[in-house]
């Protein structure tokens, strides 16, 4: 019944939406080529040119002619080379880069690079001789058959003490020719890209506004449908948000590593600047983490804990509603520098004391505040969450009958607020040297940088298990109710949560072996992370014997669930390396580093999240999901991640650096890297492309399956828990107050006598004869 | 709730008595810290610091137990394991973080040392 | 994902046992909207980029420091996000003024089983505050134990004879006890009317008997809420009363406080027996910017100077930082505590606390007697020790 009135303004919005992608400036990543050290300078000898030190560049030719080979004289004047040189043999050092037509070497003082420049010969320091005692050195260009070309040249003054230090470097651009149209920085792509998605994501609100019941559509309608969600105080509501609010940063924090994918997708690309990368890799790790893959899980513990463990809603609405809307608060702060180019450059970890030195750009203070209200957040919900499972159970309920997904979202807030007031005080710290003058990372006035990073692992490493505790109930759920029977060792899987949350706070300490800290606090928390591996490898045997002794129905959640086992205990055993403290000095800060934990963030916690996303998506909106969309999302997403991450072991071994702007394929046995490396980097670009569209399937399938998808019963998997007694989309309240869910068949998940812990609780509660004692028990 | 505020301590008032203890308690602290101003090197701080942590133990319990309700109440003995439930991450807090020396590497036992086993 | 504005407050319009003052105004126990959140949130946003607007420290590159600046021209962001953010508290609040301790929802499940789930909330609360001074505490300790102490270093350092040479800036701990509790340099000046002790710590010492009273008064108001013998415009002014007196004493803490940090105070003139001396920490020179504090370990009276060869020039920003910014957040959650104390004694005038809803004044106490328990704390490990 859609009216040609209401037609018309869906085309309005489709327009809308078209218009959007047509403004946005296209995104170049590299037009002309790959290019060499362009602005940054070499990296090996200090970064910024001397003025003192002037090179030339000649023989360019005024008029270009398309093909012509030109011989191209290079000299330069100044810098120590010319002064007070030690050692008169060693005189200087060049490198030059063309953006298009070929380079080549005329003698043996010059030699050709992998990725087309030149440089001179003698860059091993063995090898004293030959081009690196030169002033002036002799290279041919091969003109472009079209177009003109720019030359970066940078020149070194050596002073000649067989150090890098003391040398002096001079930079000249030179253009020939038509130049070719500005090629889009990365912060232009990133900012159209941002700006697209937030377009996007608008008219999505706007479509689903419009779909929800095309022929009541009204435009006065809009409004109080969209201030009753922001303002909602309803779990569902808020779950919602915060779904959508992490969705759209997983998108974001996903466009940041595809750029710098397309920096690092070949050696020596100048697409980003370094300055830029540090920005965009610590903003893709702060938005990942805590405007991503938290505000997701919140949003599942939204949705799902009070349903699951019978209650109307959370027990403090309104902050529920606040922990939300923080988050968003946060993200305008944490983003705010980076379009002016003063973005955060700190990594996410902000180690103390770049973070508060003068260098640290302007961005990384406001960064600072972004995170207090991270933590606020946190808090806030934290508070709410724990009051809510330790007050709202359904009558019946006792601690080892709640489900684990409960139990999982119970360990990790409480895991979360506890740990989070020393992140806070820390960023405070930072926040009060950056602005108003403590000292407390100062190191001049005697500020201890250890002191932040003990402040924030001791809370990053709970963190760790903050997000990754949820994905563990989200798959528990999955599989016992995919394999149709109850899961495999409910106590065993309880005891290893809590495990998990006492050990998980004296373990942080693994993330600081090469920082020079206490060598006792080495040792102990080498042992310490090793017995994490105990509760974790116990889970993933029950995990395994639940769908050994079950039937096992494979829908998308299952795959996604399997996909996560594969994926997660390859993530593991990867992170055994790190605990053993020499092994961890040899991989610390390369990509080895990088594929476990993206094995164990993506693999473990985003598989996690998308399979949860497939389980109860039909119980949040009522419709069926799409499997064989669903399915392809799966295929294409595990296979393209695999690919990205797999060869970043390999590289890491090999040793790429990680947090570094571009790496070089070089002979120098200082900085080796195999050519390999580069074809490895290639396709891990290539792969990353491919796991972006793949998620983009995903939410394809959301809108889709969500509007026009199969009405879906209440409960469409066969599952026990108590959010499918409730109808497809829930009631509000999610249960009826005046008729709450009693559990009655306890006994499935325990024994009905009291252990240890049970007697503990017992002799703690009010007694039975208490003014309303023993009415729901 | 239970049923608060009608027991007494000593025939007092349970807060009234607390309160008086508080008070007395303070101004021991303020006490010993003015011995050791006016009687300079007669009182050792050790001494001092002793009294100061007796003092704020004695004074942090009475508020807990009785202005916070942690005695004498039904709900008393759930609340009490909740207060004390972050003891035992405060302790690996304060472990880890407010007493690993940050020279610690230079003051390692010799066996530890490079060349001791040459 | 839900996608539709499903109405379904229809089915249920009975009262239940279920519908705290955070839920339920009449909806059935379904929640009700709010824009406190969302003021509170983006308010706090703005608040703390006006602040990094107005206090930004910029770079001198000649002299390698930090200049330290006020930019009050920027103050414009700051004050809007602190009224935002005030408006969503008042938000926050308008829906509590009715709440009347009708329908407060308990706790089902063990182990909580029939306690106010408030109650609860709020020692959740406290568990997570008990983290965040010990968080503090820990960065204490940790440098308290790693720095020297700069009197004893001083001491050390005298060869008989010689007169001292210290490296000059040399980092070490000069507690704030010793200016509070040892008055300075000024101990001679210090006793005039006390004698028994330095006249620095009076502030101290005032505030710490003042959080002490306040916690009583406020249990005080707890107790006569409970009392059902009261009339109820006895009982609303006698706990408007309490809790008025209350507000009052957190008043006088922060003022004493700030006196303490940058005001100071003498009374008489020396010699006088009512003569009071107490110069305040900064104008003590006990500030985070001073790089350069000039200890001097012998004053000589007379001639109002350092005793000659009894000076040295230390770097003491770090105890003053970590004084400063603990007792600050101590201060900061007394300041907190002031602006519910007003909500409260505007309430209880009004008759907001009967019987019924006194637990109310109970939670908050919990809270206020958690801020006094923290200063007992801070009081030895800063002001004494």
């Amino acid at each position: 019944m859609i009216g040609s009135m209401n037609k018309s303004r869906t085309l309005g919005i489709l327009a809308i939406l078209l218009l959007a992608v047509a403004i946005a400036p296209s995104a170049q990543s590299y037009p002309t080529g790959i290019s060499g050290a362009q602005d940054g300078g070499c990296s090996c000898h200090g970064q910024t040119p001397s003025t003192e030190v002037v090179a030339s560049l000649e023989g360019l030719p005024s008029e270009l002619e398309a093909g012509a080979t030109y011989t191209l004289n290079i000299t330069f004047t100044g810098g120590p080379s010319y002064n007070d040189n030690a050692n008169p043999a060693a005189l200087g050092g060049f490198h030059l880069w063309v953006s298009d037509g070929v380079l080549a070497p005329v003698d043996e003082m010059v030699q050709l690079n992998s990725d087309g420049s030149v440089t001179h010969t003698g860059t091993d320091k063995a090898d004293t001789g030959m081009g690196n005692d030169q002033r002036n050195w002799t290279v041919e260009w091969t003109a472009p058959m079209d177009g003109g070309a720019k030359f970066i040249l940078h020149v070194n003054s050596v002073n000649g003490d067989q150090t890098n230090g003391g040398d002096m470097w001079g930079k000249l651009t030179a253009d020939v020719g038509p130049q070719p149209a500005e090629q889009a920085s990365g912060l232009t792509v990133l900012a159209s890209a941002i700006l697209l998605m937030v377009v996007i994501t608008l008219s999505c609100i706007l479509w689903v506004f419009y779909r929800q019941d095309p022929g009541a559509f009204a435009w006065e309608r809009f409004w109080p449908w969209f201030s009753d969600y922001i303002t909602s105080t309803d779990h569902k509501k808020v779950g919602t948000l915060y779904m959508v609010n992490g969705l759209f940063f997983l998108g974001v924090g996903g466009l940041f590593a595809l750029i710098f994918r397309v920096q690092l997708a070949v050696p020596g690309n100048d697409f980003l600047t370094q300055d830029e990368y540090n920005q965009f890799f610590t903003m893709h790790g702060t938005t990942m983490i805590f405007l991503a893959a938290m505000p997701m899980i919140a949003g599942f513990a939204n949705w799902i804990v009070p349903l699951q463990i019978g209650a109307q809603d959370l027990a403090l609405p309104r902050l529920n509603a606040l922990a939300f809307w923080l988050n968003p608060a946060a993200a305008l702060l944490l983003f705010s520098g980076i379009f002016s180019g003063q973005g955060a450059d700190t990594g996410w970890t902000g180690y103390a004391p770049y973070i508060v030195s003068h260098t640290a750009h302007s961005g990384a203070t406001l960064w600072v505040a972004g995170q207090i209200l991270i933590v606020a957040s946190s808090t806030v919900s934290g508070i709410n969450f724990m009051t809510t499972f330790c007050t709202m159970r359904a009558p019946g309920m006792g601690w080892m009958h709640m489900p684990l997904f409960s139990w999982s979202m119970l360990i990790a807030t409480l895991m979360l607020f506890i740990s989070i007031p020393a992140f806070g005080i820390g960023l405070i710290q930072v926040l009060l040297d950056r602005t108003i003058g403590t000292v407390f990372y100062e190191v001049a006035a005697g500020g201890d940088p250890l002191l932040w990073s003990h402040l924030f692992w001791y809370f990053g490493h709970p963190e760790v298990y903050v997000v990754v505790l949820p994905a563990f109930g989200v798959i528990s759920e999955v599989l016992s109710t995919s394999a149709r029977r109850t899961i495999f060792g409910y106590k065993s899987m309880v005891f290893a949560l809590a495990g998990i949350g006492i050990v998980g706070f004296i373990v942080y300490g693994h993330h600081m072996f090469t920082s020079g800290m206490s060598p006792v606090l080495r040792f102990v928390t080498m042992l310490t992370t090793m017995l994490v591996a105990v509760p974790t490898g116990i889970k993933i045997f029950n995990w395994l014997q639940t769908m050994h002794g079950g039937s096992l129905v494979y829908r998308t959640h299952t795959l996604w669930a399997l996909g996560f086992l594969v994926t997660f205990t390859l993530g593991g055993i990867s992170g055994m390396y790190f605990p053993a403290v020499a092994m961890d000095l040899h991989l610390h800060e390369t990509y080895f580093v990088v594929a476990h934990f993206h094995y164990v963030f993506v693999g473990g916690i985003i598989f996690g999240l998308y399979s949860g996303i497939y389980y109860w998506f039909p119980k949040a909106t009522g419709r069926m999901m799409n499997e064989k969309v669903g399915i392809l999302h799966f295929m294409t997403g595990f296979i393209s991640y695999n690919l990205i991450f797999w060869p970043m072991h390999r590289l890491g071994i090999q040793g790429q650096a990680r947090r570094q702007h571009t790496y070089f394929i070089t002979t120098d046995e200082y900085f080796a890297l195999p050519p390999e490396a580069a074809d490895w980097n290639m396709l891990i670009t290539i792969a990353a492309f491919m796991f972006f569209a793949s998620n983009l399937i995903l939410v394809y399938n959301m809108i889709s399956s969500g509007l026009r998808g199969q009405k879906a019963p209440s409960d469409p998997w066969g599952g026990w828990s108590m959010e499918w007694l409730v109808s497809s989309p829930p009631p509000t309240p999610s249960h009826d107050p005046s008729n709450l869910p009693v559990l009655e068949f306890a006994e499935i998940h325990g024994d009905s006598e009291p252990g240890f812990f049970g007697k503990m609780i017992q002799w703690m509660m009010i007694p039975e004869d208490g003014e309303d004692g023993g009415e729901e028990e | 709730m239970g049923e608060h505020g009608h027991h007494t301590i000593l025939g007092f008032d349970r807060y009234a008595f607390n309160f008086w203890v508080l008070m007395i308690f303070t101004a021991i602290e303020v006490v010993a810290v003015a011995l050791t101003f006016s009687m300079k090197g007669t009182v050792s701080m050790n001494t001092v610091v002793f009294i100061l942590v007796a003092v704020g133990i004695v004074k942090g319990v009475g508020i807990a137990a009785i202005f916070m309700h942690l005695q004498g109440d039904p709900d008393s003995r759930v609340l009490t394991a909740t207060a004390l439930f972050p003891v035992f991450f405060i302790v690996v807090m304060v472990l880890f973080i407010g007493l690993t020396h940050p020279d610690a590497a230079d003051t390692l036992p010799a066996w530890c040392r490079p060349g001791y086993y040459n | 994902m839900s996608y539709g504005g499903h109405d379904d407050h229809h089915h249920d319009h009975q009262h239940s046992h279920w519908g705290p003052h955070d839920w339920d105004h009449g909806h059935g126990g379904a929640p009700h909207n709010s824009w406190a959140p969302i003021m509170i949130a983006f308010g706090s946003s703005l608040f703390l980029l006006g602040f990094t607007k107005v206090f930004t420290q910029t770079w001198d590159d000649e002299a390698d420091l930090w200049t330290y600046a006020i930019h009050s021209s920027q103050i414009g962001l700051l004050i809007a996000g602190l009224a935002i953010f005030s408006a969503g508290i008042t938000v926050f609040w308008r829906q509590d003024w009715s709440h009347s301790g009708s329908f407060e929802p308990k706790a089902v499940g063990t182990p909580f089983r029939t306690i106010d789930i408030r109650k609860v909330a709020i020692w959740m609360f406290l568990m997570s505050e008990m983290m965040v001074f010990s968080s503090l505490f820990s960065t204490y300790i940790r440098y308290r134990t790693g720095f020297d102490n700069c009197v004893s270093l001083f001491e050390s350092s005298i060869e008989p004879g010689s007169t001292v040479v210290l490296e000059a800036g040399q980092q070490c701990w000069l507690p704030a006890s010793y200016f509070i509790a040892e008055g300075g340099y000024h101990q001679a000046n210090a006793h005039a009317a006390l004698g028994f002790m330095p006249d620095t710590l009076i502030p101290g010492a005032i505030n710490t008997f003042a959080l002490i009273v306040s916690s009583y008064t406020i249990v005080l108001a707890l107790k006569t809420a409970k009392d059902t013998t009261l009339s109820d415009a006895e009982r609303n002014s006698k706990v408007g009363k309490y809790l008025s007196i209350t507000l009052f004493l957190a008043t006088l803490f922060l003022t004493f406080k700030l006196i303490e940090w940058f005001v100071g105070f003498e009374i008489g003139d020396k010699g006088d027996w009512y003569h009071f001396y107490a110069p305040s920490l900064s104008a003590d020179h006990f500030t985070i910017h001073e790089s350069e504090y000039t200890y001097c370990h012998l004053y000589d009276e007379a001639a109002h100077a350092c005793t000659p060869g009894n000076e040295a020039i230390f770097d003491i920003r770090m105890s003053a930082s970590t004084f400063y910014v603990t007792t600050g957040t101590h201060g900061v959650h007394v300041f907190g505590g002031m602006v519910a104390l007003a909500y409260m004694v505007l309430k209880a005038f009004r008759g907001g606390y009967t019987p019924q809803n006194a637990v109310s004044i109970e939670y908050f106490g919990l809270y206020w007697h958690f801020v006094d328990l923290v200063w007992v704390l801070v009081f030895p490990a800063f002001y004494l020790y």
